[in-house]
């Protein structure tokens, strides 16, 4: 008998372990996503909730810690698998033709990559406040941390504006393959719904594409106001 | 001298086999484990006899020439396999079966063979079932069957248009199995080149590693060989161009009777021949018989489009001659009234080679949809490959050499007349007689692979003085200095001509002179031409690069080689046969309405050829008895 | 007809190789493209230069030998058939067309254009099997199995071993290939009662060649020359994760397969 964690050893249970991290961010993401919306609810709702969050230490720790190690096991088996697959194919061919693969399966390294970039420059910048150190620590006049004031504040530069939606680009493109791509290695297959399982991937990458960027473009063509 | 011992169990046929089985002696457990058994062909034969012998205990060295045991060419069989299941409850059984074979093959095959088979048949199913082989069901579940090459019974089996794939694919998942356990090691691109013989008794091969040239011995305590018929012989046929004689070819020069070497088969519809550049003939299904017409214009010559031919100057030539089958005639027959107005110079397409097989009649009566439901990917493979759509024009057709009847002879324990050497499926002379019925090739080589060669090998083994015998040993060193020889006559020819162009041109002497139907002179002839054409090849073949790697022409001007040796083979027994029988036609021995004439008295044998160098075979002669089945007439008129 | 070749020519798996141009002349359009390469090497033979070495024998798209990377596309640029299967007429007049092996760690090159496939073999060797003695067999129509099942089973047995799938895979990975096995035996009774040990084996043979792993980017499925769907990758997985869920609840079994021989 061998552990099942031999069995995740595999390149197929690599493969899965890619999957469910990568779920995993995904469903993370969408609540990002659905938490931030509450900026068109106007400061009081967002700061609001930020504070509930806030509140729970236990809650935001464990996601951070999380969310962390899903991240870093998705991005080491990212890099060990396709230290694998160039290893596979020794001598490159001198033409190659693609017939079916779409664009976004064909850039998975480089979307990820983009998203990785931009989830550090998110952090420095929103979280850390390295990028820019007005931007934290105010206070609203309920006296919650003033996030919806930080937004407001970051969203009128136009540089901010353009990396966070070409942030938003790379993880689009991302979703694009890789949800539809781990339902495939985790095996869900079925006549009746292999068609919805196909257009799971665009839909989620489309929706949260759409969500974080109407934040962005609202406060920036001035729709949400400070 | 040579003798012809069948070794044919006596009393009632149903239980021969059960008797033989019984009678044999069997080698125990343990000392399985010390026996080598080299099989040779890992097609249906080959694969499934390795693997059930490695089931048994036995140490197996199994060979094919290509880079997996799984392309040999039984994966090419497309309609069935025929077993006396009676599942559709038609009046089939193992009697019925045995019965439609001993007539299809015009009554020149053993009873006693044909009776086993049919027994066996049913087990076949079974075994392939358990390996997952995923024949068509029924709704309910059960196994599928249908009706297959004319018989009056559904006792086909099938998976889709790829049955021998199928079957063959789980004969090498069986295969695979035992290389897993040790019991079997497998020996890809490795081409058997001659046997070790000591003592009068086969001893091992001699094969050469095709990646690497080495040739090497191989010792055993028997060898196995299932490696198929020599259609290509004909240069032309729808065998894979690796399919070859050199295995069977090269026994018989060690001393194996090669049997009714001109009993060769050809199938009716094959896509026309194109032009010089061709390189094989792509079978059509017979199934296209059901419902398409063959015709030819009435006026020789004739170049108008079929379309614009009348119905009155179209010669439906099936339906005339044999009213009572029409198109659904058996394959010889089929293949030679096609053959005949052709020859009469009213054959349509390039070079006059083809006749009509008309959809028109059938498109009209039941719609283009059904047909296309029907016979869809036909009519796809055939446009792909000619080009044009038979929906709109019916397609041309000619018959192209397919199976071969004949091979080494064996005995009802399928060992040739060397000890120790079993020869099994397409490559023995076979249960087939003079012609062989459709789905029937599939259940031969399994029958002997799965079923007979198990059990009478070991009664060899258990009886046999086997002395041990290595490389060193004066035979083997004999045995390779042959083929070493050989092979470097053959580098050192540098003439101009290809061995592709010799292997063209005696498949053309053979297919005119030794084709579908053969007379005294012409075969005279083409052995006078073939012994010409020997010496200009040794005096002008150009195989270039070395013995020491891998070189796939040097393995084919072997192999052409060969052919133009056995190319004389096969014409003396077409021309000892003065009789026409099933695929055998000898234009002199024809009914005034031209049908062909059996004769009974004379050639009621089995022709085993015995070689001798630097001179012509000697004919041994097996007498058949038709103690169960009298000989009747074969007429579909 | 005329046309161009530029054709990857390599003397032996340890060497290196290059392009060479070749004129194909006199080509007919109803030609297949192993014949029209028969007739190059035809004319190179004649001259006593060393044919182009390529893989073919059944040439009717079954035995799945032949395995030629045209102009970038494994089987070239038609869907659904294997290189034997392609005619000239496919190609316009004049054309350059650049003829590639299968390429693969797995798949070392033996000379030219022919590749050492016995990897599959030994994929299949590892667990692609039923362990039905010869003999033992019960009546066929004791197991019955629906035509939906015995259907749908077939679309994954029909695979012909090519190889084309790793061609074009950018990861070398044979998924389809053992997708393909895998999900064939396990869609039948008979291939149940093996069915954990068989999937983790194949896939254990699978690593230990050298392959890569599966992208989902389905270029396998659109170079299959039997179209077979990645659907049975998605079977493939899930026999997979199965096999893990199921056996570590399973007690120690005796793994050597060898056990049984002694």
């Amino acid at each position: 008998m061998t552990r099942p964690s031999h069995h995740f050893q595999s390149t197929v249970g690599s493969k899965v372990v890619m999957a469910l991290s990568g779920l995993g961010l995904m469903i993370y993401v969408i609540f990002h996503m659905l938490g931030n919306l509450q900026v068109f609810e106007g400061p009081h709702a967002l700061n609001a909730y930020a504070a509930f969050l806030r509140d729970m230490p236990i809650l935001l720790w464990t996601t951070r810690i999380g969310l962390l190690s899903l991240a870093t096991l998705h991005i080491v088996l990212a890099i060990q698998l396709t230290l694998r697959n160039r290893h596979a194919r020794p001598i490159a061919y001198a033409v190659h033709e693609y017939r079916q693969a779409s664009f976004a399966s064909r850039t998975m390294a480089a979307s990820g990559l983009v998203l990785l970039l931009f989830i550090v420059f998110h952090l420095l910048h929103l979280t850390a406040g390295v990028i820019d150190p007005s931007a934290v620590d105010r206070l609203d006049v309920g006296g919650h941390h003033d996030i919806y004031g930080k937004l407001v504040h970051a969203f009128q530069n136009p540089i901010i504006v353009a990396l966070y939606v070409a942030g938003q680009l790379g993880l689009g493109l991302h979703l694009t393959h890789a949800v539809t791509s781990s339902i495939q290695t985790l095996g869900l297959e079925h006549a009746a719904f292999n068609r919805l399982f196909k257009a799971a991937g665009p839909t989620v990458a489309l929706v949260v594409v759409l969500g974080n960027v109407a934040i962005i473009m609202a406060i920036f063509l001035g729709i949400v106001r400070g | 001298m040579m003798k012809l011992d069948p070794k044919i169990p006596p009393g009632p046929l149903e239980t021969k086999w059960d008797r033989r089985r019984f009678s044999e002696k069997l080698v125990s457990p343990n000392n399985k484990r010390k026996i080598t058994v080299i099989v040779v062909g890992t097609g249906l034969a080959g694969a499934s006899a390795a693997s059930t012998l490695g089931q048994l205990g036995y140490q197996v060295e199994c060979f094919c020439f290509q880079d997996s045991p799984r392309r040999a060419h039984s994966i090419a069989a497309q309609g069935g396999i025929n077993a006396a299941k009676n599942y559709q409850d038609d009046g089939d059984s193992v009697g019925r079966l045995f019965y439609d074979t001993i007539k299809g093959g015009d009554f020149r095959s053993r009873e006693a063979n044909v009776y086993r088979l049919a027994q066996v048949s049913m087990q076949i199913i079974d075994q392939c079932v358990a390996l997952g082989v995923p024949f068509a069901r029924e709704y309910g579940g059960q196994l599928a069957n249908r009706s297959f090459g004319g018989v009056q019974v559904s006792r086909t089996f099938y998976c889709r248009g790829q049955t021998g794939q199928q079957l063959l694919l789980g004969a090498y998942s069986a295969l695979c199995w035992q290389v897993e356990r040790g019991q079997v090691t497998m020996r890809p691109r490795t081409e058997m080149l001659d046997l070790v013989m000591v003592d009068g008794q086969v001893r091992g091969i001699v094969a050469r590693d095709l990646v690497t040239g080495r040739v090497s011995i191989h010792t055993a305590h028997v060898v196995v060989l299932a490696t198929g018929g020599y259609s290509n012989v004909y240069y032309l046929s729808t065998n894979a161009s690796g399919s070859n004689v050199t295995a069977t070819y090269r026994a018989w020069k060690q001393g194996a009777a090669f049997a009714n070497p001109c009993f060769t088969q050809i199938h009716p519809t094959a896509i026309p021949p194109g032009d010089t550049h061709q390189a094989k003939l792509t079978l059509m299904s017979e199934s296209l018989r059901n419902d398409g017409r063959l015709w030819v214009p009435t006026m020789r010559a004739d170049h108008r489009c079929p379309g614009d031919i009348p119905a009155g100057e179209r010669d439906y030539f099936l339906e005339r001659r044999y009213p009572r089958f029409g198109n659904l005639a058996p394959r010889d027959i089929a293949s030679r009234a096609v053959k005949s107005v052709c020859d009469e110079g009213r054959g349509v397409g390039p070079g006059g080679q083809g006749v009509y097989l008309d959809f028109a009649d059938v498109i009209g009566r039941q719609g283009l949809d059904v047909v296309r439901e029907r016979y869809g990917n036909l009519f796809d493979m055939y446009q792909r490959i000619t080009g044009e759509d038979a929906y709109d024009a019916p397609m041309r057709i000619y018959p192209a050499p397919h199976y071969t009847m004949g091979g080494l002879w064996v005995d009802y324990n399928l060992m040739s007349t060397i000890p120790g050497l079993f020869v099994i499926g397409e490559a023995n002379f076979a249960d087939h007689g003079a012609n062989r019925l459709g789905a029937s090739s599939l259940m031969q080589g399994l029958a002997d692979g799965y079923f007979i060669l198990p059990y009478t090998i070991g009664h060899y083994l258990a009886t046999a003085k086997l002395t041990p015998v290595g490389e060193d040993h004066q035979d083997s060193r004999a045995a390779i200095q042959r083929v070493t020889s050989r092979i470097s006559r053959l580098l050192n020819s540098k003439g101009g001509r290809t061995a592709a162009s010799f292997h063209r041109e005696v498949g053309q002497l053979l297919w005119n002179h030794c084709g579908m139907s053969r007379n005294e002179e012409e075969l005279k002839s083409a052995l006078t031409s073939i012994a010409a054409l020997q010496e200009e090849f040794w005096r002008s073949v150009m195989v270039p690069g070395s013995g020491e790697a891998f070189n796939q022409e040097l393995e084919y001007a072997g192999r052409v080689a060969d052919y133009l040796e056995f190319a004389e083979l096969l014409c003396h027994d077409a021309l000892h046969r003065e009789e026409s029988c099933g695929a055998h036609f000898r234009e002199e021995y024809q009914t005034d309405d031209g049908e062909p004439q059996r004769d009974d008295n004379r050639f009621a044998h089995v022709a085993a050829w015995e070689y001798r160098e630097g001179a012509s075979p000697i004919l041994h002669k097996e007498p058949l008895a038709f103690e169960f089945v009298p000989p009747t007439t074969r007429s579909y008129q | 007809m005329k046309f161009t070749l530029n054709i990857w020519r390599q003397k032996g798996p340890d060497e290196g190789g290059r392009f060479v141009t070749y004129e194909a002349r006199d080509v007919s359009s109803g030609m297949s493209f192993l014949e029209m390469l028969d007739s190059v090497n035809q004319g190179l033979i004649a001259k006593g230069e060393e044919p182009v070495a390529f893989e073919q024998d059944c040439r009717e798209g079954i035995c799945g030998s032949c395995s030629l990377v045209i102009n970038g596309i494994p089987h070239g640029p038609d869907r659904g058939i294997t290189t034997c299967q392609l005619y000239m007429r496919r190609f316009p007049d004049g054309a350059v067309i650049i003829i590639e092996p299968w390429r693969a760690r797995a798949f070392p090159i033996i000379k030219d254009l022919v590749v050492d496939r016995r990897a599959l073999d030994r994929i299949m060797q590892a667990g692609g099997y039923i362990s039905a003695h010869t003999g033992g067999a019960v009546d066929g129509n004791v197991l019955l199995i629906s035509k939906d099942q015995a259907e749908t089973a077939m679309d994954a047995a029909s695979c012909i071993g090519c190889g084309a799938c790793v061609a074009a895979c950018k990861n070398a990975s044979p998924a389809l290939f053992v997708g393909a096995k895998v999900s064939h035996l396990a869609l039948l009774p008979q291939g149940k009662p093996e069915r954990t040990r068989r999937v983790k084996a194949m896939l254990e043979a699978v690593d230990r060649e050298g392959f890569g792993s599966c992208s989902n980017q389905n270029e396998c499925e659109a170079v299959c020359p039997k179209r077979i769907s990645v659907r049975f990758i998605a079977t493939l997985n899930r026999e997979y994760l199965r096999a893990g869920v199921v056996e570590s609840g399973l007690p120690a079994e005796p793994e050597s397969p060898h056990a049984e021989s002694t």
